[in-house]
């Protein structure tokens, strides 16, 4: 914290969502006001910040950010409330929690949270759970909405999820394919569009593989190749096909690293399982011509070290999980692993900085003789299959029945998938208690609504979102605004109330200087500075020198350094996933035919397929409310011109999208940007039904069945619909 | 000397961070006005697709003719390094104006908020951080340097003299103070 002058000073923060950046902002604030917002202009790498972060500003001081607790004088839904003391509210809270733990047990409360803030150390999701398992426990979720099958895939693969390379490592590419991956919306760590620029620059070729022409394609690739989605891996597969009858893989790599190459082999030839895997196979499925698989195949194998660049969107599939088994197993094939420029197609944590699966710095984790881990191991329920098990309970086959929701940190109604079940299950419950900043679309389901402060307004301490090397202290710049309060200081009010001993009883600052000196895992690049220098600085940066990249030890003595597999090495055969014994996740990786995708009968009634995209105006369903990136471009959904052509629909009009799942109505954007027979929507508009139960707002998750992938992931880019001029009455 | 803008097409990815960096640092809350704008610019026939984006400001021209067509006198050049300033106090305002400042431009650049009888207001080029020897915010803020701004001279000495691109053509009336580097 610098001071400009007497009356102004310079707070250094960031924003901590979960868009794919942790990048940094310079709050100048005046009389205890933030009147405007720099970036980084500091030492390379900088870490500058997108418009989300900032148009910040309007976030914390938006008039419609909730103030004061409330309780629900409407029916729930209708977003009635009215203003009560927090000495009220929490009573209500504690008091619920004890009457439904008393009458249906610990397991009826559910407890809904997701990534309102990822990677903060203090405030987020983990102060409640670290309140609700010290009450004795609670039905958690489990899965995610982003990435399941990438994370189910490096587990299976690579044993691990730090399999990934400092985005400093792009321009080392000699080639570069982008699948399904637009950083430049979703920034997939900070700086990745400048690195994947100089690339560019460098006169390496990069393509983009993907039904949409992307941001990312435009200003990156030299080449654009519209996929159909969920038929993502049936061309992996069938470039893996040329790799091997053209004798392009690796074979000594494969010899000494991976496991079941030749299962696999059998697979792809079609010796073993079915036809032979050609290009012209996978032609008519994926509608990407035989040629263009056939040369991709073979840049990416000669063209060596080459990236094939993945995050969740393919995996978020019927079978999303076999589409990142693919990708590492080609990565494996083009013994593009371990290698400068090369990538493992893994989960990407980078092996630098401090790791999200370590023990540091996490609230729940400092229990009192540490967390009982049975706390944590009640009967999860997927995120996918809330709503259902919510309506559905212990007849419907789950483990228990809901009773109360307790959600922070998530806006599940509009984010997690069918919307218009969401509605029909959250109403159900006997209570239902938010901690939130505004009257989102979940907030309006609340019986006690409690008002959270932004992390402005509080001491916190932030890691990248996929690791790397920095770490930034989000200084408190502001007091609370109007009565809100953190997470933490909500949950230290509930435990007394509760008459839970322990809970906190130290402070904010005493908090984060204990996960500091703590933070071991950063040590062996640089020692940390203290706790306090650290926190007046505002930004520690690691200087690595050059790219941090997974799996060099490995490459360089595997005996010494196995795969933290199974059998040590890369598994593209997994004997774990053979004792499954489950034909839909098969232990070598294989294309399967996605439910609603092109092959389902249901395509003649909903002829249409949907993908739910991420936009630069939002993260996720965050500041979908804030004027400055709203007014930016309107919300639509993207149709080709061949499509709206034969329903007579035009560009800025609205239309009605449906199926059987519901309805919304937004602007067609009639565009050559996005491929016959595919339209998408970004995803994380807030659901605003009228009163025939037709969303107005564009929340894509109406239309989205609440199903996951055998491994886990979450759906939501296979999804059929149909669309229709919106006729005004 | 002439103060001006380098825009680079080819580093432009679209993401608004320049005219959101800008609305924040100037404190325009309205919506609807941006004093930078982020443009796509669409082209082809799938699957032969190209966008680029364009992000430009008041261009701060060498002969302005916005500051001609204004009646009261509201919009000036300064004489040491060229900056557009406009006069709200003088400007007389939509509603009793037809705009003529815009009708003149020929990037219409010169907006109006949706306030009753809006001034013009426009770029200022940062003139409070350039008295800090910064850049302006927009500069400052593209996460992919795609923007630059100082003397037109040492900008060309260091990126060329392209006048023309994509989605701009350079005034032969006005002679716009911004050069360009190209897409790929």
């Amino acid at each position: 914290m610098s001071e400009l002058n007497s009356t102004e000073k310079i707070v250094i923060s960031s924003c901590p969502h979960d868009c794919g950046g942790t990048c940094l902002l310079k709050l100048h604030v005046k009389g205890g006001v933030i009147t405007k917002i720099e970036t980084d202009g500091g030492e390379e790498p900088q870490l500058r910040a997108c418009a989300r972060g900032r148009a910040y500003r309007q976030r914390v001081y938006a008039p419609d950010r909730l103030k004061y607790p409330l309780k629900r004088i409407g029916e729930r839904g209708e977003g009635k409330f009215t203003r009560i003391t927090w000495d009220e509210a929490l009573d209500k809270v504690a008091s619920e929690l004890e009457r439904i733990k008393e009458n249906y047990g610990n397991d009826a409360i559910y407890y809904i949270a997701y990534s309102g803030n990822t990677g903060t150390f203090l405030h987020s999701q983990l102060a409640v759970f670290r309140l609700l398992t010290m009450f004795g426990g609670f039905t958690p979720c489990w899965g995610s909405a982003s990435f399941w099958g990438s994370l189910f895939s490096s587990e299976t693969t690579y044993g691990t999820l730090t399999a990934g390379h400092t985005s400093d490592d792009i321009p080392n590419a000699r080639f570069i394919i982008m699948w399904g991956w637009n950083p430049a919306e979703t920034v997939q760590r900070t700086n990745t569009p400048y690195y994947l620029s100089q690339a560019r620059e460098k006169g390496i070729k990069i393509v983009s593989v993907d039904p949409r022409f992307t941001d990312s394609a435009a200003a990156f690739a030299s080449q654009w190749i519209p996929i159909r989605p969920g038929t993502d891996t049936a061309m992996l597969i069938a470039m893996a096909y040329v790799m091997i009858t053209e004798n392009l893989h690796d074979r000594k790599f494969l010899e000494t690293y991976t496991v079941g190459f030749e299962k696999f082999k059998g697979y792809v030839l079609g010796t073993t399982d079915g036809p032979p895997k050609t290009p012209d196979w996978a032609e008519p499925i994926t509608g990407v011509p035989a040629e263009t698989i056939a040369t991709l195949a073979r840049e990416y194998a000669t063209k060596k070290p080459s990236k094939l660049l993945t995050l969740g969107a393919p995996g978020r599939t019927a079978f999303g999980e076999q589409f990142h088994r693919a990708a590492a197993t080609i990565a494996a094939m083009a013994g593009n692993i371990g290698i400068y420029g090369g990538d493992p197609a893994g989960f990407g944590l980078c092996p630098v900085g401090l790791q999200p699966n370590t023990s540091t710095g996490l609230i729940a984790r400092k229990m009192p003789g540490g967390l009982p881990e049975g706390a944590r191991q009640r009967p999860a329920i997927h995120i996918t299959k809330l709503w259902d098990a919510i309506l559905r309970g212990k007849e419907g086959g789950y483990k228990a029945d809901a009773k109360m929701a307790y959600i922070t940190n998530g806006n599940p109604v509009n984010q997690f998938m069918n919307t218009n079940k969401a509605v029909r299950a959250i109403k159900q419950l006997e209570t239902i208690v938010v901690h939130e900043q505004f009257m989102t679309t979940t907030a309006r389901f609340a019986d006690i609504l409690l008002p959270v402060n932004t992390q402005f307004e509080r001491n916190d301490i932030v890691r990248p979102w996929q690791a790397g090397p920095y770490c930034i202290y989000m200084n408190k710049a502001i007091d609370s605004l109007y009565e809100s309060k953190s997470d933490l200081e909500i949950c230290t009010a509930l435990a007394e109330k509760l008459g839970i001993k322990g809970y906190s009883g130290i402070t904010e600052d005493e908090w984060l200087r204990s996960f500091w000196e703590d933070a071991n895992d950063m040590s062996d690049t640089k020692p940390l500075p203290d706790y306090d220098t650290f926190k007046k600085e505002g930004v520690f940066k690691i200087k690595i020198g050059k790219p941090a990249i997974s799996f060099t030890k490995q490459i360089k003595d595997l005996k010494a350094n196995p795969f933290p597999t199974p059998s040590g090495k890369i598994e593209i055969y997994s004997k774990k996933l053979e004792e499954k014994n489950d034909s839909k996740l098969p232990p070598i990786p294989m294309y399967i035919e996605p439910w609603e995708g092109r092959s389902d009968s249901l395509i003649e009634k909903y002829p249409l397929q949907l993908i739910t995209t991420h936009t630069k105006r939002r993260t996720h369903a965050n500041m979908a409310n804030i004027t400055w990136l709203r007014t930016l471009e309107p919300q639509t959904i993207w149709i080709n011109p061949v499509d709206a052509a034969t329903r007579d629909i035009h560009h800025g009009k609205t239309v009605r999208v449906f199926n059987d799942r519901g309805i919304i109505v937004l602007t067609a954007k009639i565009t050559e940007r996005i491929m016959p027979g595919v339209v998408s929507i970004d995803q994380g508009a807030w659901y605003n039904p009228d009163k025939n139960g037709i969303d107005r707002g564009g929340c894509a998750n109406v239309l989205l069945k609440d199903e996951h992938s055998p491994a886990g992931a979450f759906c939501s880019n296979n999804c059929l619909v149909q669309i229709e001029r919106e006729f005004k009455v | 000397m002439q103060i001006g803008f380098y825009f680079n097409q080819s580093r432009c990815t679209g993401c608004y961070t320049c005219t959101i960096a800008c609305k924040d640092w100037h404190d325009i809350k309205d919506g609807s006005v941006h004093w930078r704008r982020v443009t796509p610019l669409e082209k082809g026939t799938y699957p032969d697709v190209s966008l680029s984006y364009i992000s430009l400001s008041c261009n701060h021209c060498e002969r302005p003719l916005c500051s001609e067509a204004c009646p009261a006198g509201a919009i000036t050049k300064r004489e040491k390094d060229g900056v557009m300033v406009v006069d709200q106090a003088q400007c007389l305002g939509k509603d009793m104006c037809e705009m003529f400042c815009r009708q003149a431009c020929p990037y219409e650049v010169p907006q109006f908020g949706t306030e009753e009888n809006p001034k013009m207001q426009m770029c200022t080029l940062c003139l409070d951080r350039f008295l800090e020897s910064k850049k302006p915010i927009c500069v400052d803020a593209c996460p992919m340097r795609a923007l630059d701004a100082g003397p037109l001279d040492d900008l060309k000495r260091k990126y060329g003299d392209l006048k023309d691109v994509e989605g701009f053509v350079c005034s032969a009336a006005t002679n716009p103070s911004i050069i360009f580097k190209k897409r790929y």
